[in-house]
């Protein structure tokens, strides 16, 4: 038993290491720190929510037969545990580049950077739903959809936009940000 | 519209990391690499903290058009000599 709650508590240890917050909070409070954040680029983590969460989306949109076999409370309550850790990680884990900095660090350059995700984030959900939600009205009306289907499409369009609203500017930024050579 | 730099001559020939030049102005040295590369377009507010390190015009620093190549500049320099 001891040695299973080592092994676990040697992993939690792991991936607090893998964040790489523990080194830069050592590099901290070492003294010998630069000063300047350490930019490290996070692309797959919101690519990987991003896909998750429209797959959970196009699923329960085309295949209604799945919320048969489970209840719209136990279809949430899993949808909700197992994909807001996702989006919870992501500014944590980016904590040390552009996007979980606190802005009055910012500088000109990671200030219009900043603004720049947030207005490519905004700009593609806005098209996204102005689209997306009529297309969903004439779906329901000419298809029918029961009350369960209907609030399960609108239950995972509220994740696949929150999920969006979290993960696609630092998507961006990453995406902008090309890895600069020490000099 | 590309905006040309060369920043990274004048550090060159000052002796000046990008550390130093990015706290002299203010900046990320991040920042300053990504302004030697081209990759980002400075503030006139910049530009102009910049100059006034270097002591020099920003038209010296900052151009719409390509720069002239060193090589080509000694060469003009010693025909007019």
């Amino acid at each position: 038993m001891k040695s299973i709650i080592d092994t676990f508590l040697s992993k939690l240890d792991n991936s607090v290491r893998w964040t790489g917050i523990a080194t830069g909070a050592a590099d901290q409070m070492s003294g010998n720190s630069s000063g300047e954040p350490k930019y490290r680029l996070f692309r797959w983590m919101p690519i990987w929510s991003i896909v998750l969460s429209c797959a959970v989306f196009v699923i329960f949109l085309i295949w209604p037969p799945v919320l048969d076999r489970i209840s719209l409370g136990a279809f949430i309550a899993v949808l909700v545990s197992f994909i807001c850790p996702i989006v919870c990680m992501v500014p944590i884990m980016y904590a040390e580049g552009p996007l979980g900095k606190s802005s009055y660090k910012d500088d000109e350059r990671e200030a219009t950077l900043r603004k720049d995700s947030f207005l490519f984030c905004f700009g593609l959900l806005t098209w996204l739903n102005c689209l997306g939600q009529p297309t969903l009205m004439i779906l329901s009306h000419f298809q029918n959809w029961q009350t369960s289907h209907s609030l399960s499409v609108a239950a995972s369009a509220f994740v696949l936009n929150a999920i969006l609203f979290g993960c696609l500017p630092t998507l961006y930024a990453s995406w902008k940000l090309r890895q600069m050579s020490k000099e | 519209m590309n905006l040309y730099n060369r920043i990274s001559v004048f550090r060159a020939e000052h002796g000046v990391s990008r550390r130093q030049l990015a706290e002299a102005v203010g900046v990320n040295n991040q920042t300053i690499g990504y302004l030697e590369r081209g990759d980002y377009k400075p503030s006139l507010e910049l530009a102009l903290k910049i100059a006034r390190y270097f002591g020099v015009a920003v038209e010296m620093l900052f151009s719409l058009e390509r720069f002239e190549s060193i090589a080509m500049t000694l060469k003009r320099a010693g025909e007019g000599e």
